[in-house]
């Protein structure tokens, strides 16, 4: 039985004027000192005993950690102290990257928005982080600085599994970059918790369509499951089924029944495996759905 | 008591809540609110890991040497019990804990996390004994003992423990012969249902700071519903006078029943003993507010129930269950509540109860609003919807065939009121279309419509009691003094309008003196049970009669005229006779000089009044028969039509429709607000909570995983209705709302769930996942 | 353990305080500045009692460090009012009664009128959608909902 704190424990804030700092305090002191930005992770864990830090080192300050900047040839470039809230209103990403926006109005409520990160969230790695599968889905990567030279890990190499990243003591994603999503790529993100708005999802599905030429069909689709493994799953035989074609209801059919037999699901204290198998079905369905009407231009 | 012809206008007037500008302006006080000065000491409390274990010994050396630390107490520092109708708990566990939480020892600190940190150093070493934690385990013939003294405790003699058993009360209807009535019986259905344990959830947790001075005296601030209770047992459990202890209650955040009684409480008093002359502040967590305080209590309802083949229910046997936990002290008479009313509100020649109060290791039963009557009608509501279907009647027509009316004998063998039930489900009835299916919004959704009646009665001892003070300023206004709290559901405006109305003086001329503070405010026996604008509505305005027959007096003997023949108007003394005027603030404190200032008359005017009910009787222990069980019956009912997503299993309240007899409503908006609020609070046990336990441990005890209705998961629409059908001794008829409208909704629901797709779960809540899989488990 | 200086206004006042790192701004605003308006309801962010506005926009007070407000702008319920006047939004926060027990009143207020900053005229879906993490046990949601409603529209 583990009891929360009655507040936030002692612990010291740091804030260091440049990113190399930072690292190094963090190299200096493993296992005393832990990153935060916007706190929404890192306070409740600090709260709930799962973390104990001595340093809480506060990274928003560092510089180009708050930049959030869209290059016609490169993409977006979202840094970490980036609110939820600010990426919701850039008009480069309602555009441009729309399923971020709409995984992040699924993250708890504005108030907490305000405060939390898309790079938050993705270190915090968990199964059912709504933003992680549309990062992946437009095949991001993140800008990581440590003690050797930056470097830059697409996005589907940086989980190890829940709660766990490729991040060793001392690393911290400066920012996550974005390239440019095909043209007239068309998405939805659809999302199943207990109540209406503002749950962990039980089930989430991100699916992004775009013309192919190389494919068969025509179409290529990226399917990419949430919180119904212990990463993010992308449905690659489902994949191939549509992009082979012919893409019909049939078709989508069975890529969400493909969907279904792929995800891992787990059973606990917020549903079932047996659920979460069946709705990943009913999302990746309604989801294609959606995508397939977008894409021949009937909404 | 009440007149109901000559209605003052403010009585049944949407008078603007006299509480809403504090609110609004976050001026108003709540107790963490309080300013303490730098002796404010900080408490925590070391709890139980065990849900049930013999403590064979704890260590504070530790935690007393740490810096910081003031005094570590434990069970050994306070052997008294304490408890409201059975005296079971100690304020520290002493032998053994019996749920997990149970506190085990306190600190007090200079600041929250020293004393947190202190917590860690205490070392206790249990026992571990095979815990219970199901009612039907705690019945075994074989089960331990989680209470061996039973036999030895206090209890009130309308609760009839049995010891050597897990029973901590029985409470027992045999009225007619259900036997031989089954013969007769065209249809019979037989069910059982579990509903699980859920928590109050008050936005604001549970607060209280003790101080015992050096002459002994006690000052306990706690956001509280029973000031007064909270004195009385304390003091007992002391053995101090309660003339030695003063509570002082502002503002609660929400109470919903989990802030009555004792509970936490009693732990920083303990703890301040040890360090007098400091305050000493104990703050529940949101994590220890869901698990370690009040919840309500899980049921497992048994029902048999029966009629003839025009549809007149013959006989309904009910075996309740309840799991009271750990302590119940306050649950034992949940049991009996839920017993005397346990055929719902139907008339049943034929009646057989048990309603059984079960020890268990689990978290603590106490009241929580409805006070067992929505767990025993979300039994009773679900098998009526079965009985009708079984005869091949209209679930409505059923229920008006069956349904109590004045004059009807009861289970307990009172007799019924009037009531306005028809007339309830008739208007609920009607605003959802009933008989008209509903039209799904899409192709894969489906929709379908339920009913649900309920009644309820203050479950209260018998002798209950209400006062009210009233002091005139020197300007004529109002300072009403009342031992009633406003925990939201209006009751300082509702006493202020009648304040008003009795006396003869604007709306805005009466203002409650708060907190409510036992040192100076009317006794009055706690905000409970739907009781306060009935009970202290009644004290009130025999408050003002009081100051009215002053004033007349004064006014009379001054004028020379007849007392008959005066009024008050508007603050004003008026002669019906001679027509003079004198207003209020001439003479409510200096008098009324005699003719050329030859003496004086009369002096500073202050009223008091009182209510407590003189009527209600005992119950016969083996038959539960009694002249009157209870004071009375506010009865109702509401319609669902839902909306079930079949891909999915969600549903959605398309249209809600609530009815209630208030007998009279003081200030409709605000009992429209209540029927409101309370719905969606059942809408959320419905659909949303529960409590979920492993091995006595509660697994989701924060608003991530223990989710309750917010504002995206509403009806789309709800319509209130008000039924005024007067009870007789009620201020202007007037009865309780409070509790009531959350009580037929979980059951309401389950039969709208019923009719879209054809299935009963069996038990709430009803979420998506477990709609959905039933739906595909049936087909499959 | 390290004191840092901050330096912020507060309801329109400047204040200069020393807190501890890991103070929140909940607790500085209760225990250092008496503001206690702002309620503690779950110290998780999950139930919005706490929310004020930080440079214009709603936070969870609980999950902000008071050391990292140094410089800047914070509203609380209490600034809302203004020379003893209530604003259009706790007016109809009154009329609609839609303040019982009163404890998430001042998250509710907060929130909205963060809303209406952001856009004057909410449609019904937006107005309980911003609501989500303001969590009511009393009201019902419904008459919060019209009063905001209400507020927009004058």
């Amino acid at each position: 039985m583990i009891y929360p704190h009655p507040v936030l424990p002692e612990f010291e804030y740091i804030r260091l004027k440049t990113a190399e700092e930072a690292v190094n305090f963090l190299r200096n002191h493993p296992h005393q000192s832990h990153p935060f930005l916007g706190g929404t992770d890192c306070f409740v864990a600090v709260r709930d005993r799962k973390i104990k830090p001595e340093y809480l080192v506060d990274l928003k300050p560092l510089s180009g950690f708050n930049d959030l900047s869209f290059d016609r040839q490169r993409g977006l470039t979202i840094g970490a102290a980036v609110s939820l809230n600010r990426l919701i209103a850039s008009p480069d990403v309602q555009t441009l990257y729309p399923l971020i926006a709409a995984a992040a109005r699924e993250v708890g409520s504005y108030s907490l928005r305000t405060r939390a990160t898309l790079v938050g969230n993705l270190c915090n790695a968990s199964p059912c982080g709504d933003t992680i599968a549309p990062c992946m889905v437009y095949q991001g990567t993140a800008h990581i600085l440590g003690s050797t030279t930056p470097k830059d890990v697409p996005l589907v190499d940086f989980f190890k599994g829940p709660g766990e990243t490729i991040l060793d003591c001392g690393e911290i994603v400066q920012s996550v970059h974005l390239p440019l999503p095909p043209s007239g790529a068309r998405g939805a993100y659809l999302s199943i918790g207990r109540n209406a708005l503002g749950d962990l999802a039980i089930a989430a599905v991100t699916v992004l369509g775009f013309t192919g030429s190389s494919a068969a069909s025509r179409y290529q689709f990226r399917i990419a499951l949430s919180a119904v493994g212990p990463t993010v799953i992308f449905v690659e035989q489902a994949q191939r089924l549509l992009a082979e074609g012919p893409i019909d209801e049939r078709a989508l059919e069975n890529a969400a029944d493909i969907a279904s037999q792929s995800c891992k699901p787990i059973d606990d204290i917020r549903s079932s495996a047996r659920y979460r198998r069946e709705m990943v079905r009913t999302l990746t369905h309604r989801a294609l759905q959606k995508v397939w009407a977008d894409l021949q231009g009937k909404s | 008591m009440s007149d109901t012809q000559n209605i003052p206008e403010v009585v049944g007037s949407d008078m603007r809540r006299v509480d809403v500008r504090e609110k609004a302006s976050g001026a108003a006080i709540f107790t963490d609110d309080v300013q303490f000065g730098s002796n404010l000491l900080h408490a925590r409390i070391k709890r139980s890991l065990h849900p049930h274990a013999l403590i064979k010994s704890i260590d504070i050396s530790q935690a007393q040497a740490l810096l910081g630390v003031k005094a570590v107490v434990t069970g050994d520092d306070f052997p008294g019990k304490i408890g409201l109708y059975l005296k079971d708990r100690n304020i520290f566990a002493r032998d053994r804990v019996r749920f997990i939480g149970d506190p085990v020892a306190g600190v007090a600190a200079e600041t929250e996390e020293i004393a947190e940190r202190a917590l860690d150093l205490i070392q206790v070493e249990y026992e571990p004994l095979p815990p219970i934690f199901h009612p039907l385990d705690a019945i075994k013939p074989d089960a331990i003992l989680i209470h061996p003294d039973l036999g030895d405790y206090e209890v009130a003699n309308f609760i009839f423990p049995e010891p050597g058993t897990n029973i901590s009360n029985h409470f027992k209807i045999r009225k007619g012969d259900t036997e031989s009535a089954w013969q007769k019986c065209t249809a019979v259905v037989e069910r059982e249902y579990y509903i699980p344990h859920i928590q109050h959830v008050p936005i604001e947790t549970h607060v209280a700071i003790a101080e015992v001075s050096h002459s002994g005296k006690i000052t306990l601030w706690s956001s509280s519903q029973s000031p007064f209770a909270q004195r009385d047992l304390i003091a007992k459990t002391l053995g101090v006078s309660p003339s030695s202890i003063r509570v002082i209650s502002h503002y609660v955040g929400g109470g919903f029943g989990c802030k009555a009684g004792v509970t936490m409480e009693a732990l920083p008093i303990v703890i301040a003993m040890k360090v007098k002359g400091h305050p000493v502040k104990l703050r529940l967590t949101r994590e220890e507010e869901f698990f370690t305080n009040f919840v309500r209590q899980a049921l497992v309802i048994k029902l048999k129930v029966g009629c003839d083949k025009e549809g007149n229910i013959l006989a309904m046997e009910n075996t309740m269950y309840w799991d009271g936990g750990a302590s119940t002290e306050y649950g034992v008479n949940i049991t009996r509540a839920g017993g005397y009313s346990s055929t719902g509100p139907y008339d049943i020649p034929n009646v057989k109860t048990d309603s059984y109060c079960m020890y268990t290791n689990n978290t603590v039963g106490g009241p929580y609003r409805g006070f067992g009557m929505s767990e025993l009608h979300t039994g009773i509501e679900q098998y009526m919807d079965e009985l009708a279907d079984e005869i091949g009647m209209d679930k409505l027509e059923f229920r008006l065939k069956n349904v109590v009316q004045d004059g009807d004998i009861l289970a307990t063998g009172m007799v019924m009121h009037p009531t306005g039930i028809m007339e309830c489900i008739r208007k609920v009835a009607e605003a959802i279309d009933w008989g008209k299916p509903g039209q799904p919004g899409a192709p894969h959704k489906k929709r379908g419509k339920g009913i649900a009646l309920m009644w309820k009665a203050p479950a209260m001892p018998p002798n209950p009691g209400s006062s009210a003070t009233m002091k005139l300023n020197e300007d004529g206004t109002i300072l009403l003094g009342v031992g009633g709290q406003e925990l939201g559901q209006g009751a300082f405006t509702v006493a202020a309008q009648l304040a008003a109305a009795t006396l003869g003086v604007p709306f805005d001329w009466v203002r409650i003196t708060t907190p409510v503070d036992t040192d100076y405010s009317p006794y009055e026996w706690q905000t409970v049970a739907s009781r306060l604008t009935w009970s202290m509505g009644n004290a009130v305005m025999a408050a003002a009669q009081d100051v009215r027959r002053q004033v007349f007096e004064v006014v009379s003997e001054a004028w020379e005229e007849n007392p008959d023949d005066l009024d008050i108007v508007d603050g004003v003394v008026i002669s019906k006779r001679s027509e003079r005027e004198i207003p209020l603030r001439d003479f409510c404190v200096y008098g009324i000089p005699k003719e050329n200032f030859d003496g004086w008359i009369g002096g500073p005017i202050y009223g008091r009044g009182k209510f407590m009910p003189t009527y209600v009787t005992g119950l016969d222990k083996e038959t539960g028969q009694g002249k009157r069980a209870v004071v009375h019956y506010t009865t109702g009912a509401q319609a669902f039509e839902v909306e079930i997503d079949c891909d999915t299993g969600k549903l959605e309240v398309i249209r809600a429709a609530a009815a209630f007899d208030v007998g009279k409503a003081i200030n409709p908006d605000l009992v429209k607000a209540q029927m409101e609020g309370g719905l969606v609070q059942g809408l959320s046990s419905a659909l949303f909570e529960q409590m979920v336990f492993k091995d006595g441990e509660m697994q989701n005890p924060s608003f991530v995983d223990y989710r309750i209705a917010t504002s995206v998961d509403l009806p789309r629409e709800i319509q209130t209705f008000i039924v005024e059908v007067p009870q007789d001794d009620g201020p202007y008829g007037a009865r309780g709302i409070g509790e009531h409208p959350m009580v037929p909704t979980v059951a309401g629901i389950a039969n709208a769930i019923h009719e879209a797709v054809g299935i009963r779960l069996p038990g709430p809540p009803f979420t998506a996942e477990k709609i959905f899989m039933a739906m595909k488990d049936r087909k499959g | 353990m390290t004191v840092h200086r901050i330096q912020l206004t507060v309801n329109g006042i400047m204040e200069d305080l020393e807190v501890p790192g890991h103070m929140t701004l909940l607790m500085m605003l209760r225990e250092n500045l008496a503001l206690t308006g702002t309620k503690n309801g779950c110290e998780a962010g999950e139930c919005g009692a706490c929310t004020v506005l930080l440079n214009g926009e709603p936070v969870n007070s609980c999950l902000v460090l008071a050391v990292e407000c140094d410089g800047a702008e914070v509203l609380t319920v209490e600034g809302l009012t203004e020379n003893g006047s209530l604003d259009a939004l706790q007016k109809a926060f009154i009329a609609q009664n839609a303040i019982q027990c009163g404890f998430c009143t001042p998250g509710m207020l907060i929130s909205a009128y963060a809303l209406l900053q952001r856009n004057p005229r909410p449609d019904e879906q937006e107005i309980a959608e911003v609501l989500v993490g303001n969590l009511c046990r009393c009201t019902g949601y419904a008459r919060i909902i019209r009063a905001i409603w209400d507020a927009a529209g004058s």
